[in-house]
């Protein structure tokens, strides 16, 4: 696979919904040896940190009661909190355009969500779906330019 | 919540968001609202997310695993693995259409609207036990600052408030 191909493969796996990582998988699995190279490169990546994932959450759930956990978990959640802001902020940069013009439009759509959300009362769906028209319409001049996926 | 009802709300977090923890808004809304599943257990889910392996999106596998088992955790897993895929029978039949700017614009608008909509979240589950003391605010604010940077790794950011929630959280 070239760096020209994957470069590309990686551009279309921004455009999936989900997880972006998961459509890279399966692009280049398919790229690599067709439709069983889609089946072996997602399970490959999915199904080993699945079962992790399953294994610690089964461990904490036999200490989560304790004191000591409640304790730690109120340290936890303002720090899962943080990072859920955080991924507001990488996903701005990552999707936002060039020059100050631009990126006040792109951080004034993320504003009128929360103030949506916050302020309104609007449903999640409702807001996601305001911001897919608002972006057709109006967002679509200039590609992401941004190559960091640190938020798939 | 039966199996299937569950598997509908992690598919449709999971068409509607653009990786990582952008479906959270969603599932929030779809399980947390209803009283199906607590801030607690969403709280534990990204923690967990963080600290495992694979995708940071995997986060909704621990989040099955909470509100209902093994079974809970294998229709996270079908949820978070198939919305992605589209895309390749997608590319096969329409790369150039799918590179086209309004294609371009409705993603960029659905990932600033989550932006918005993350932002609310972080803020609903930090203020989630109704009032959060100091040092509470104080680790949600250095947690967005190094997790925005990123250049240390989650789980020692984990583990940092879980030190910190052990020293004054009891």
């Amino acid at each position: 696979m070239s760096a020209r191909e994957f470069g590309e493969a990686w551009a279309l796996s921004q455009l999936s919904p989900g997880i972006h990582l998961v459509a890279l998988a399966g692009l280049i699995g398919r790229r690599i040896a067709g439709w069983r190279g889609v089946v072996a490169a997602v399970a490959g990546m999915m199904i080993p940190a699945a079962l992790i994932t399953v294994a610690l959450t089964a461990a904490y759930g036999v200490i989560a009661a304790s004191p000591l956990a409640r304790a730690a978990l109120a340290g936890v959640a303002p720090v899962t909190g943080g990072m859920t802001i955080a991924t507001a902020g990488l996903l701005i940069r990552a999707s936002g355009r060039h020059g100050r013009a631009h990126l006040a439009t792109d951080v004034g759509v993320s504003i009128a969500a929360v103030v949506a959300t916050l302020v309104l009362g609007m449903p999640t769906l409702a807001v996601i779906g305001a911001g897919a028209a608002v972006g057709a319409l109006a967002l679509g001049r200039e590609r992401p330019t941004s190559r960091e996926s640190s938020v798939g | 919540m039966d199996a299937l009802a569950l598997l509908g709300v992690f598919l449709k977090a999971s068409l509607l968001s653009l990786g990582g923890l952008s479906s959270l808004p969603l599932l929030r809304a779809d399980l947390v609202a209803p009283g199906i599943a607590t801030d607690d257990q969403l709280v534990q889910a990204i923690a967990i997310g963080r600290i495992s392996t694979g995708p940071n999106g995997l986060y909704i596998v621990s989040l099955g695993y909470l509100v209902a088992g093994v079974v809970g955790a294998t229709m996270a897993l079908v949820a978070a693995t198939l919305p992605p895929l589209v895309i390749v029978p997608i590319t096969a039949v329409a790369r150039r259409w799918l590179l086209a700017t309004p294609v371009a614009g409705l993603v960029r608008g659905v990932a600033l609207a989550t932006a918005g909509l993350l932002v609310a979240t972080g803020i609903g589950i930090v203020t989630a036990t109704g009032s959060p003391s100091w040092w509470q605010l104080t680790l949600a604010a250095i947690a967005t600052v190094l997790s925005y940077r990123g250049t240390i790794h989650p789980a020692l950011v984990i583990a940092i408030g879980a030190g910190v929630g052990l020293a004054l959280g009891r």
